[in-house]
């Protein structure tokens, strides 16, 4: 009987052991869960920090404020638009297309103050044409001012060779063509664009534009803040749009 | 196999993550480029994303939270694959932004399907690192030793 009830208290012993090993181990398995989860939420929050912190702001001057674009409209419009632009980004075409009447009517009811700035992005990568053909925009700017500069902005667009041949860009004297059709006097810009004069100008618009954290084109900024709202430029356009109209 | 899987698949990951990280806003601007997300919502992405794939890439090398971290791998390369057959599908050309770059890339359509065949053979090796239950050389087996639960009981 006694030899029993020992045996009992035995097994019962070993049973609380048991369960308290039991309760030891899940204990343990939490606390590594826990901590490795921990471990991997300090990591993911490190990196978006480091993202974060990485991370440029554009910081340009507001419509008007640089020495490298042309503007339509009043300075004391309600809402102001700088577009940052390359003339062989395709996107910066679609754009243009779509947004390039309805904002000159609004520039001229007084609704809205653009600023076009071209410069070069795409140049960089082995293509002449950005820079000649915003060193050509330059050169009328300079010898048949802004208005005449922004027809052949537009003329540009719509001329735009394709991003995707080299082979077919035009040479100066395409470029020269479109700024007579734009008005320019022939003798005052042939020279010039034909020798390439406009590059050092190009150059300094790049430099301000990748100072202003400036990065890719089109980039838009509506009342001095980057305006980015939509999936595609056609989206993009028509909010734009919304937005001062 | 599985180990191999693992540390294959979790070494992409690490390095895909790891180049983006301190490149937020071409991170952002190849999310962008795809032409699926809103702005804002491309934004949040551009920026999460490489955090996380940095950190599955860990999970996976070190064997941590292994087989979550392989069905995440798994989920995200559907998404990838999902969203170049999408710009394929819609003929947006543009540099896929999976090591870093992105962004509008003319003659990108070619690499399309390469891209696609390697995030389904990184795909596949998640899967299966999924399905196989334990892989050798992991931190897993360290942590969650199950053999030495069983001793300790057998001593008992």
């Amino acid at each position: 009987m006694s030899s029993n009830s020992k045996a009992n208290a035995r097994q019962q012993k070993a049973a609380e052991m048991r369960a308290a090993q039991k309760r030891r181990e899940s204990r343990r398995r939490i606390l590594t869960i826990a901590g490795v989860a921990i471990v991997m939420a300090l990591i993911v929050g490190g990196s978006i920090l480091v993202s974060v912190l990485n991370k440029k702001d554009v910081t340009a001057a507001s419509a008007g404020g640089s020495a490298y674009g042309i503007t339509i409209g009043k300075k004391s419009a309600p809402h102001s638009v700088v577009i940052y632009e390359d003339f062989l980004c395709p996107y910066c075409r679609e754009l243009e297309s779509k947004t390039r009447t309805d904002l000159a009517s609004l520039a001229a009811d007084g609704k809205v103050y653009v600023e076009y700035r071209p410069f070069n992005l795409l140049g960089a990568q082995g293509r002449t044409y950005p820079i000649r053909a915003a060193g050509a925009f330059s050169i009328v700017l300079e010898k048949a001012g802004p208005e005449v500069a922004k027809k052949f902005h537009d003329l540009l667009y719509e001329n735009q060779p394709s991003e995707t041949n080299a082979d077919a860009e035009g040479p100066d004297s395409d470029l020269v063509k479109l700024a007579v059709e734009a008005g320019a006097k022939e003798s005052d810009v042939k020279a010039a664009i034909e020798a390439g004069d406009g590059e050092a100008w190009v150059q300094k618009a790049t430099a301000e534009a990748q100072a202003a954290g400036v990065s890719s084109t089109p980039t838009i900024l509506l009342d001095g803040k980057v305006y980015q709202d939509g999936r595609t430029v056609d989206e993009l356009a028509q909010n734009l749009l919304d937005q001062v109209g | 196999m599985g180990l191999v899987a693992r540390v294959v698949t979790g070494g992409v990951w690490i390095v895909a993550g790891a180049l983006k990280i301190t490149h937020p806003d071409t991170s952002i601007n190849a999310v962008r480029a795809y032409q699926l997300l809103p702005s804002s919502v491309a934004e949040a992405v551009g920026i999460a994303l490489p955090a996380i794939e940095l950190v599955v890439g860990l999970a996976l090398v070190l064997g941590v939270f292994a087989r979550g971290a392989a069905l995440l791998s798994a989920l995200l390369f559907i998404a990838f694959i999902i969203g170049i057959s999408s710009v394929w599908a819609r003929g947006i050309e543009i540099d896929c932004g999976c090591f870093g770059g992105g962004g509008v890339k003319t003659g990108a359509a070619s690499a399309y399907p390469w891209e696609i065949v390697r995030d389904t053979a990184l795909l596949l090796a998640s899967l299966l690192v999924a399905a196989v239950r334990r892989t050798r050389l992991s931190l897993d087996s360290v942590l969650f030793d199950r053999r030495h639960d069983d001793v300790a009981e057998g001593a008992l």
